[in-house]
């Protein structure tokens, strides 16, 4: 049942520069506690708007969002699935209780490529509408493998279907500040890293570990939950707990990387669903996007790069012993 | 190892001689020994975090976050063995043996970070061996050479104590039993000595992130008693 004053969130991907968002997952507050925001019900019904886009038509997009519906649906150790309904004449905005995916003009917006809306209920976190635009002001293509000087639109829905599924942003990735000041992305590790990857590039129609880990840690399939393990710890500075450090676990063996933020003044953090097996830890400041695209709250980016001393398993079905990683300011 | 055998036969040249009338297994009998053993150290596996680079088309050249090289460190091990005498030169043998080597890490190629080496983890190792050990026919004084041969299985248990990884040892060595006391008749005093044994051992598996057969020497120090 849903209460009537429901809350609205928007999620933003942008190139060079980022707008809000939060972290891994999307949450919700619940009786001043905060759970994940997801779907409770499925399959997840979307409407396509039936205008065109610059560079694509409206048929391109259905095409597009077709196919990264298929690629979040075929995560092997998640339950997720969307169902196609109808073209409609409605934009992909307001409160309608449809969920509507299309092209806006957003002039405004000169670096957002495309943005998700959601309306959650605040007493159970559970989504129940969501919309997705993708803005004219560029130029997409749907290219198989993708046009020099347009955006891939199949990769800005992917990333998008992510926040609609309730992911943040990963911030596995490193950028380069350009001469205007915009970052350029130059090695991303997440297709829900908050920068797009240049126009003409389509490897982010492809999931990553961390997205994977991701929509498994908020839709778990049931042999996920005994295949998987975790790794808790707290990252401290002088002895007190570190906000918003990211921790990168890096698998020697089969070189996976996924990350988590401390999403607390204790510095703790969990980074779940990970293939089992030892992981290399390191902590790094928030300082490769801009840190309000994943913290609304004020964070500590005053340290180095730090490893953990040693390697930490991810046990599977459970969870790692807590290891505390201190880390020392700039 | 094939340097140190080589030493080990200059050693021994001088003074052999036909061992009929030395020191000897006992058919049928058994032999316990308390070994020291030392193994020396090998790379278990370098990893390369990759990012996806930024480039049109699916081929850009991926950026490299960092780079990780582990390795297994030296480390000493306390082990039991049993040996049963089939012949007078020939013993079959099983021992069990407990080590605490460190898996150590070596970051580098992070340009956020310095090239550094992190203390790692310990491990708790545990061997359970078996081979044959042949009594060469010749001999210097009370102390006779032998070569062995065996495999077993291998247990390592991580620090946190919540992933054991298994995987197989296979090893050929030579070294030498010098009896303190017996050893020379069917009866008599029970059999006493030391036995020193250098080995090359193989391994297979067991916490190792390229899944590739390794190599290290070991040598050990033990005091036999025969039963």
């Amino acid at each position: 049942m849903m209460r009537i004053g429901a809350a609205t969130a928007a999620l933003l991907i942008t190139v060079g520069a980022s707008s809000s968002s939060a972290y891994l997952k999307l949450g919700a507050s619940v009786n001043g506690r905060v759970v994940d925001a997801t779907w409770r019900q499925q399959p997840i019904g979307y409407f396509i708007s039936n205008r065109d886009g610059n560079g694509v038509t409206a048929g391109d997009l259905r095409g597009a969002v077709e196919r990264a519906t298929a690629t979040w649906s075929a995560v092997p150790a998640a339950n997720v699935r969307f169902e196609f309904v109808a073209m409609t004449t409605a934009p992909p905005d307001g409160t309608d209780a449809r969920n509507t995916i299309g092209f806006l003009d957003r002039p405004d917006l000169d670096r957002v490529l495309g943005a998700t809306s959601f309306m959650v209920d605040t007493a159970t976190g559970s989504i129940f509408e969501a919309d997705i635009f993708f803005n004219t002001r560029f130029l997409f293509s749907v290219a198989p493998g993708g046009q020099e000087g347009r955006v891939d639109l199949e990769s800005v829905a992917l990333h998008e279907l992510g926040h609609l599924l309730g992911l943040g942003h990963s911030a596995i990735g490193e950028t380069e500040r350009s001469g205007t000041g915009a970052r350029r992305v130059i090695g991303s590790g997440a297709v829900m890293f908050p920068i797009a990857l240049s126009a003409g590039t389509v490897s982010d129609r492809v999931l990553q570990a961390d997205d994977r880990a991701g929509l498994s840690d908020l839709y778990p399939s049931a042999s996920a939950v005994l295949d998987s393990g975790g790794i808790v710890g707290r990252v401290t500075k002088n002895g007190q707990g570190v906000r918003g450090a990211h921790i990168i676990a890096l698998n020697p063996e089969s070189g996976v990387l996924i990350g988590n933020f401390t999403l607390n003044d204790s510095g703790e953090f969990v980074i779940a669903r990970l293939p089992p097996g030892p992981y290399i830890l390191r902590v790094e400041p928030l300082d490769d996007a801009e840190p309000d695209s994943f913290f609304t709250a004020a964070i500590d980016t005053d340290f180095r790069v730090t490893y953990a001393p040693r390697m930490v398993v991810a046990p599977r079905g459970g969870s790692s012993p807590s290891i505390e990683i201190r880390v020392l300011p700039k | 190892m094939i340097r140190a055998l080589a030493l080990m036969a200059c050693v021994l040249l001088p003074v052999l001689a036909a061992a009929q009338d030395g020191p000897a297994l006992r058919p049928g009998h058994a032999m316990v020994d308390a070994s020291l053993v030392w193994a020396g150290g090998y790379d278990v596996g370098s990893a390369t975090a990759q990012l996806r680079g930024n480039a049109p088309g699916a081929t850009a050249p991926p950026f490299t976050l960092l780079r990780a090289d582990s390795r297994v460190t030296p480390a000493s091990a306390a082990l039991i063995r049993v040996g049963v005498a089939l012949t007078r030169t020939v013993a079959i043998e099983l021992s069990a043996s407990r080590a605490r080597p460190r898996i150590g890490v070596a970051i580098s190629a992070d340009a956020e970070a310095p090239v550094q080496q992190l203390p790692g983890e310990t491990l708790q190792q545990y061997q359970f061996e078996g081979g044959l050990n042949w009594q060469l026919p010749i001999r210097a004084g009370r102390m006779v050479p032998f070569v062995s041969i065996g495999g077993g299985h291998l247990r390592q248990l991580h620090e946190d104590r919540t992933l054991a990884e298994t995987g197989q040892v296979y090893y050929a060595g030579g070294g030498a039993r010098y009896w303190l006391r017996g050893g020379t008749g069917a009866s008599g005093p029970w059999p006493l000595g030391v036995r020193s044994d250098l080995r090359m051992t193989l391994r297979r598996k067991g916490i190792d992130f390229e899944n590739t057969m390794r190599t290290y020497l070991s040598v050990s120090l033990a005091l036999f008693i025969g039963l």
